[in-house]
């Protein structure tokens, strides 16, 4: 059994992670590359080794070096936290031949989920309900990829075999603009994860992104945790995620029906360790399983704050070999929980990654809140990694006790030096469509804008008049406060008597 | 000291009386601003009431971010809007904007050409950065008058891009 982790991830997961090792007693191994040498998370574990340059494909992704620091450090266990190398069969089995234990599924199933056409055909042929499209078809190329499209039907979307989080995704509507996506697609896939391969799914259209977390044990016992409704996404990429789903609600029979479904699907592939089944829901509650992600997400902090469980804690005793403490009886749902994905990006312009150093830093606290992060006053934003940068999750009773409260605790959060989403998420807290839960995955693309004044909303542009104008009036001010004290040199008499000379 | 304060197309009269006083439109109110940890984070009280807001200058002027809102704002010492009025001079925002990297990637594709003219909201650049592809859009309309890139380019961060006028 072992004492002590290496964390082979940067950021807020990285920190997470170390939470959870400390609060097990186990000692941590941070892994960080030239960019991240002040990162927060090389300045809280108790080891901390450099891989190299910034770059991730010579950094986060080394995974021989990775495992070599591990092996010279006297780690026991690697956890992969998310990206990177979280969903590669091949890390997980150098891991597992180098005598580390891997926190996370088998290598088999690893292959077999994060290759996302065989996860399909395991699944369906489980009897899983899956959105059509090329899966199960192996590595196509371009031209076979055209000549199936029109059998799918448009919209569809083209997606990254080994990918995940939006990268190396595009919508397709004509088969015309489809050569050019495809070649933007396995761009960005390569960029991202080192394989270009891609595939083809129908777009569902009013769908809503459903995912169930899954945990399971090395003695056989699969559970889940209740579901995480996704569906606030801008291109592909979540930006808010809330549990339990306002679209399943009360249906309890829904929601026991689609857990099972996952439960099912986990064990299809002998799966070990936490996870998570995505769902696509249409509007008649009809289900469609759509991937499984072999790893931790992003977002599970919803699902411990209306389950009361420490994810990566289970992950770790899990790890361990340990048997799980809770059967699927003890799970219940109490509260709703909502996280913003706090983001380095500019919402009034059009969402560009903004990259600088944070110079002033103000964290929402108080009940019901939670701010998983990576970064602090004085470090810089650099454009090599995502632009993540913290994650606000808030809990209340109700889902309108957890919408005001995530309204309160923006209005408190303050992030000088980069833009950030903070603003996209008040607008999003004040629509009437997102109070209303009446939403899906093209929500934001489609029906959201920035510019919108929500009736009832005080207009401030006085207010911001006021302020700029005196701003504005204090740099003048200043400036020529600044040149008047070099012109005082002599004495203050002698510029009365020759101003009194002038006047005359 | 009198200024004329835009937003959009609203126009606003602000004297600077002292301090502590400030007429908008001739209406007078008792303000008391201060800046918090010589950060761009202004405090301001309005009659009592209580405001935040981050505030700084950019290339289409000020920029106000206050309860979730953007404003952006021309601020022009009233003097110097009369004597630019006298002369004939047009709105605030004339002259060239630059378009600037406002991070540092590659050039991924350049949908404009010079000398095309584009509208508010146009894209101008793709550039890749993050891992994603970001699209540069058009803050005004008018011209590309001069592209300092092409595809394939790096740019490093507040690089000129393109030229409008």
């Amino acid at each position: 059994m072992f004492n002590k982790v290496l964390i082979a991830n940067r950021g807020e997961i990285a920190i997470r992670i170390i939470r959870a090792c400390r609060e097990l007693g186990l000692q941590t191994v941070a892994v960080f590359s030239e960019a991240d040498r002040q990162s927060l998370h090389v300045r809280n574990a108790d080891e901390a080794y450099l891989l190299g340059p910034a770059p991730a494909r010579e950094s986060y992704l080394r995974a021989d070096k990775i495992i070599d620091i591990a092996k010279k450090s006297g780690t026991g266990a690697i956890h992969p936290g998310y990206g990177f190398l979280a969903e590669r069969a091949d890390f997980a089995q150098a891991c597992l031949d180098e005598g580390l234990a891997f926190i996370g599924p088998k290598p088999s199933s690893i292959a077999a989920m994060g290759d996302k056409e065989v996860a399909r055909a395991t699944v369906a042929s489980s009897g899983v309900p899956v959105v059509p499209g090329t899966e199960g078809e192996g590595s196509l190329n371009d031209e076979d990829l055209l000549a199936l499209a029109p059998e799918i039907g448009f919209p569809l979307l083209v997606k990254a075999t080994a990918g995940g989080g939006g990268k190396g995704m595009r919508e397709v509507n004509h088969i015309e603009e489809m050569p050019a996506l495809l070649q933007a697609a396995r761009r960005e896939a390569e960029a991202s994860f080192g394989d270009g391969n891609v595939y083809l799914e129908k777009l569902v259209e009013g769908a809503r992104h459903i995912e169930f977390q899954i945990l399971a044990d090395t003695q056989g016992n699969v559970i889940h945790l209740g579901e995480r409704e996704c569906s606030i996404q801008r291109r592909h990429q979540k930006l808010l995620e809330e549990a339990p789903s306002p679209f399943i609600g009360n249906d309890d029979e829904l929601r026991q029906q689609m857990g099972a479904v996952a439960v099912r699907a986990a064990r299809a592939v002998d799966y070990v360790n936490a996870g998570t089944i995505e769902f696509l829901v249409d509007k008649e509650k009809n289900y469609y399983f759509l991937e499984m992600n072999t790893r931790l997400q992003v977002e599970h902090p919803v699902t411990e704050m209306v389950t009361g469980m420490d994810i990566v804690r289970e992950q770790i005793r899990i790890a361990r070999g340990r048997q799980m403490r809770h059967t699927q009886d003890d799970i219940t749902l109490y509260g709703w929980s909502i996280e913003c994905r706090i983001n380095a990006e500019d919402p009034f312009n059009n969402f560009i990654p903004s990259t600088g150093r944070i110079s002033h830093l103000i964290l929402p606290t108080g009940p019901g809140i939670r701010v998983d992060m990576g970064v602090y006053t004085g470090f810089d934003i650099s454009p090599y990694y995502d632009s993540l940068i913290s994650k606000l999750v808030v809990g209340g009773e109700t889902r309108g006790e957890a919408i005001l409260r995530m309204r309160r605790a923006l209005e408190e959060y303050k992030i000088v030096g980069v833009h950030t989403n903070i603003p996209f998420h008040q607008h999003l807290m004040d629509s009437h469509r997102f109070m209303a839960a009446q939403y899906d995955t093209r929500f934001v693309e489609e029906r959201f804008s920035m510019g919108d004044a929500d009736e009832g909303k005080q207009d401030l542009s006085e207010i911001a008049a006021i302020l700029a104008t005196f701003v504005a009036h204090q740099q003048t001010q200043r400036a020529a406060q600044f040149i008047q004290r070099g012109e005082r040199d002599t004495s203050n008499w002698k510029w009365v008597s020759r101003w009194e000379r002038m006047q005359r | 000291m009198r200024y004329i304060t835009t937003i959009e197309d609203r126009e606003y009269l602000i004297e600077i009386l002292d301090d502590n006083h400030v007429s908008v439109d001739g209406v007078l109110y008792e303000v008391d601003i201060e800046s918090l940890s010589d950060q761009p984070v202004h405090s301001l009280l309005v009659n009592g009431k209580s405001y935040e807001a981050y505030i700084s200058s950019g290339d289409l002027g000020w920029d106000v971010l206050l309860r979730g809102n953007r404003y952006i704002l021309q601020v022009e010492d009233e003097r110097e809007k009369r004597l630019r009025a006298g002369l004939g001079g047009g709105p605030a925002i004339t002259g060239e904007y630059h378009l600037k990297s406002p991070m540092p990637g590659m050039v991924v594709s350049i949908p404009v050409s010079e000398g095309q003219s584009i509208s508010t909201g146009d894209v101008l650049v793709i550039l890749e950065s993050m891992k994603m592809q970001n699209e540069l859009i058009s803050p005004r309309d008018g011209n590309v008058t001069r592209l300092r890139v092409k595809p394939g380019d790096s740019v490093e961060r507040r690089e000129t891009i393109l030229t409008v006028s």
